[in-house]
């Protein structure tokens, strides 16, 4: 018979095994011994501090951030979640960053190299180029070890490590590094790098300590990528997977004084309203990363803040397929009705941008309608295209696409695109799930407005893990398999020439070369952007003005408007600061309790 | 039953090979890849891509890979650096002796990541499930024997309201009730936490139970509706029969009627349900979970299904896969040791 007391007796027996399994899954990590610092600090640049002295000192200086999900790890190289990053900034430093208006300041790093000071080294008859890094020598690991050149060109060759390294920006024009002394290397260029400034540093990269890491267990996944020793403002005290990290402040950081808060815990709440809920009730002090909705939300509280970047980065964009869809070849097999530029320049006249950025993203977006609209690149004067529907009309009237019988839908009598008579302009527009109920509304819009010049779109939503996976997985993009998509992408940094290539150059046409799903080709685009490579910062301008201008009349992708990038934080706080070219965190040392 | 038994396990070991092959080749076979974009980036760098394929060793052919996941590489030259020339034994143990890989997002081991949260997901829908049986029992026999009274109208509304109701919405409204708007009146605070395993650093019992009472009462709702259901109707088509009847005629207490004769054999359709609901323990839910912020399984095996991090993915498949063909084993072992008429040759 069905023994009940020892069926409960087992069941009690499981739920004490799990509390004490529980009380001992967390990882602990041994604190570090601090040690005095015994140099001398080095004058160096200061990066934007925006936070203001206060009189009060409040007695409790913990805080709390909220975040979805685990970051993997303290690596954002890895898997780039910005949940990654975010941690790694508390942590770790890198030769330099990046500040909201897109400067780049030194945090390793003594000075930054350039030709003025002699730091960088060109060879113009080789197209080859050296740069010496100095670093600060007033900066130590948790541990009390001094940061040096050792642990940079430790970082270089974990990363470069052919069985377990990885890939990172700009590390495929790097022939080696060079240790000068301890606090000073050189990096040895194979080419004429122009982002040569965030190689270790920026958002991703931070360098790690060579006598901490083991090198055999890989740059990927080795065990202090969990358990980081610091030398930035926060040590991790304690992760418990799934539920919270906890830091607390490092008393051994460079900046003295530095941070003012003292302890952090990132909580991971994966819904996001309960995430604003807690933002509402006082029990979370930063809300990383909220959309347009909950943004909107909590502008309302008074005891909320919103920080939204003073520069934007992604780009809600129309990627329009110039080869027969399935194809990749647009000369062998051109689009039906997508290869005529007139069709595409008509399209970018019937989208109104501004009424979809207003109604469906709340205000929160600035159109744009250039590659080259952020600083210090922006400089170049595109007229920004008009919305306007007849003109649309009359573009596609002229091009061969007319309605003879008005049933809504044109069709080609005399289109130049080599589709056969009577072929109708009826497409597919997919767009990826994740982003949410906005991007749904924006293509459903888009479809209304599109139909109102004769184009009609099958509407279509799939993830993004099968929108933009490589060929060999079926990705839709990089098959072709594709007329029309909605979605939206910018890039990290403050160089463009890496991200305008993957997506416009002839190279990135071949799948899973690169990005260019328009399949557009362009020689006098192509040579400009090699042209592009360049250190003359005038040139570079005026080969990105051309640029420029060659996308507007082709306009082989349309772009629309910016998406938002806002974090919301507690009145608190003071300091807190989005940028589009790192994570929250970016300052963290510099943020105060107010309250 | 021995020779049934070890003909069941037997069986077993067949269908979670078959299962293997099933599940390997559905996850693979998806549209899409773990290699479209990870986190910040929409796409990942052609060269990057082509070092992540090889560490996860996506370059090699589906039966190739399967073969691996399966039996390791320990036995075969690999290439690790990407020349092209194999120049090294792998590490790769394989499935079969207890190698389920590493995650492609964390590159931690896979059986790492499930035991850091196994435990979590034990501790939560064990307590669930038993105060979910401890409340449906007693529910189900007084709606019983109390048919049509207003106590059954009463359990028999909730029940269909807590089967009907989906998790995820009364998760959220459960946090909107006990956490946004019920304040502490002496602290005013929250009544109670929004999500979490706790708030303290230290273990703190009523800080741990304040954290357990929202989702474990989202949980339960439904099992207690479900079970005090199955209950309620069992026990209705047998109080009238005969051989209770004739007990109550000579002379049996109506409660030794009710809880030895009438309540023994009604239970054992539910303990076969009950027995059938055992992998829920072990795997979690996935919107109890995600709502209250609880690292279980369930987030875990969502969090792997969304970065289609494969080796997790199928790690959690196929250990779910085993606990319900073991828990189908073990509900047939009940049926017939609960029931004297059922006998396995």
């Amino acid at each position: 018979m069905f023994n009940k007391p020892r069926s409960l007796f087992f069941l009690t027996c499981v739920i004490i095994s799990s509390l004490v399994l529980n009380a001992c899954g967390a990882i602990k990590v041994t604190s570090t011994p601090a040690a005095t610092a015994t140099q001398a600090p080095v004058s160096t640049q200061a990066p934007v501090v925006v936070a203001t002295d206060t009189p009060f000192a409040p007695a409790n200086k913990n805080i709390t951030i909220v975040i979805p999900e685990d970051p993997p790890s303290f690596n954002a190289v890895i898997a780039y979640t910005g949940y990654d990053a975010m941690v790694m900034k508390m942590t770790l430093l890198g030769m330099t960053g990046i500040d909201p208006n897109g400067k780049i300041y030194p945090e390793l790093a003594a000075e930054l190299p350039t030709l003025e000071n002699g730091g960088v080294v060109q060879d113009e008859s080789a197209g080859t180029m050296t740069v010496t890094w100095k670093m600060r020598n007033d900066i130590q690991w948790a541990d009390g070890k001094p940061v040096t050149a050792d642990d940079v060109i430790f970082t270089y060759k974990a990363i470069t490590d052919p069985n377990t390294g990885t890939w990172i920006p700009g590390i495929d024009s790097v022939d080696g590094v060079e240790k000068v002394d301890d606090y000073s290397f050189k990096v040895n260029y194979n080419a004429i790098s122009t982002s040569y400034l965030t190689l270790f540093g920026g958002e991703q990269v931070a360098v790690w300590p060579a006598h901490y890491c083991d090198a055999t267990q890989g740059f990927s996944a080795w065990d202090c990528g969990r358990k980081p020793l610091s030398d930035g403002p926060f040590v991790l005290d304690e992760w418990v997977q799934g539920d919270h990290l906890t830091f607390s402040k490092n008393t051994n950081y460079y900046d003295k004084g530095k941070p003012d808060i003292d302890k952090v815990t990132v909580k991971i709440v994966p819904d996001a309203t309960v995430r604003k809920q807690m933002m509402i009730n006082g029990d979370a002090d930063i809300n990383m990363w909220t959309n347009e909705t909950v943004t909107a939300d909590l502008q309302k509280e008074s005891s909320v803040k919103v920080s939204i970047s003073p520069n934007d980065r992604f780009v809600m964009r129309l990627f329009m397929n110039t080869a027969a869809k399935g194809t990749t070849d647009a000369t062998a097999k051109p689009h039906p009705i997508l290869s005529d530029v007139n069709v595409r320049q008509a399209i970018r006249m019937a989208v109104d941008a501004d009424t979809i950025s207003q109604q469906i993203f709340l205000g929160f977006s600035k159109p744009v309608w250039t590659e080259f609209f952020r600083p210090p690149y922006n400089q170049c004067n595109i007229t920004r295209p008009k919305f306007d529907v007849e003109a649309a009309k009359a573009l596609l009237e002229q091009a061969g696409w007319t309605d003879p019988n008005n049933t809504g839908t044109r069709e080609c009598h005399g289109c130049k695109t080599g589709a056969p008579e009577g072929y109708k302009m009826e497409m597919q527009l997919i767009t990826y799930k994740e982003y949410g109920e906005p991007i749904l509304l924006t293509q459903q819009l888009i479809a209304e407005e599109l139909a109102k010049i004769g184009i009609k779109l099958d509407l279509t939503t799939v993830e993004g893990s099968v929108l933009w996976a490589d060929s060999k997985s079926g990705g839709i993009e990089q098959t072709g398999n594709f007329d029309i998509d909605l979605w939206d992408d910018g890039y990290s940094g403050t160089d463009p020439a890496d991200f305008i290539s993957q997506y416009y150059s002839k190279d990135a046409i071949t799948p899973d070369n690169g990005w260019n799903i328009a399949r557009w080709d362009n020689t006098d685009f192509n040579n400009l952007l090699t042209d592009s490579y360049t250190l003359d910062a005038t040139k570079r301008q005026s080969d990105f003005c051309q640029m420029a201008q060659i996308l507007d009349q082709q306009v082989p992708m349309i772009l629309l408007f910016t998406t938002i990038d806002a974090d919301t934080y507690s009145t608190r706080l003071d300091g807190v600061q989005s940028t589009v070219n790192d994570v929250v965190t970016w300052n963290i040392a510099d943020w105060k309790v107010v309250k | 039953m021995a020779t049934y038994v070890t003909r069941r396990l037997i069986q077993t070991i067949g269908l979670l090979f078959l299962l293997s092959i099933l599940l390997f080749g559905m996850v693979n076979l998806a549209p899409g890849g773990p290699l479209a974009g990870q986190g910040q980036s929409r796409h990942i760098a052609p060269e990057k891509a082509a070092i992540l394929k090889r560490q996860f060793g996506l370059d090699k052919p589906l039966p190739v890979q399967y073969v691996i996941w399966l039996t390791g590489n320990d036995w075969m030259k690999v290439d690790t650096n990407g020349d092209g020339v194999p120049d090294g034994i792998g590490t790769r143990k394989g499935i079969l002796r207890g190698d389920f890989g590493f995650s492609f997002r964390t590159r931690q081991p896979v059986l790492n990541e499930i035991n850091l949260r196994f435990p979590n997901t034990i501790y939560l829908m064990s307590i669930t499930f038993i105060i979910a049986l401890a409340l449906a029992i007693p529910i189900g026999i007084l709606s019983a024997t109390r048919q049509y009274s207003i106590f059954d109208i009463i359990a028999t509304t909730f029940s269909f309201a807590g089967q009907a109701l989906p998790e995820f919405w009364l998760g959220l409204i459960m946090i909107l009730v006990f956490y946004a708007w019920l304040k502490n009146p002496f602290t005013g605070a929250p009544l109670l936490p929004s999500g979490g395993m706790s708030s303290a650093d230290s273990f703190v019992l009523s800080d741990r139970i304040s954290h357990l009472i929202l989702p474990v009462a989202t949980g339960a709702l439904g099992w207690i509706a479900w079970y005090s259901r199955f209950l309620r109707s069992s026990l209705l088509e047998i109080l009238p029969l005969d051989y209770l009847r004739t007990a109550r005629a000579k002379g049996l207490p109506q409660r030794l009627v009710l809880y030895r004769h009438a309540l023994s054999n009604a239970m054992i359709p539910l303990v076969t349900l009950i027995a059938l609901d055992l992998p829920y323990i072990f795997m979690g839910a996935v919107f109890i979970e995600t709502i209250f912020a609880w690292p279980g399984m369930g987030r875990l095996y969502y969090q792997a299904a969304i970065d289609r991090d494969y080796p997790l993915l199928l790690a959690v498949l196929i250990i779910g896969a085993a606990f319900i063909i073991l828990s189908n084993l073990i509900a047939d072992v009940l049926y017939a040791f609960l029931d004297p008429r059922v006998r396995y040759e």
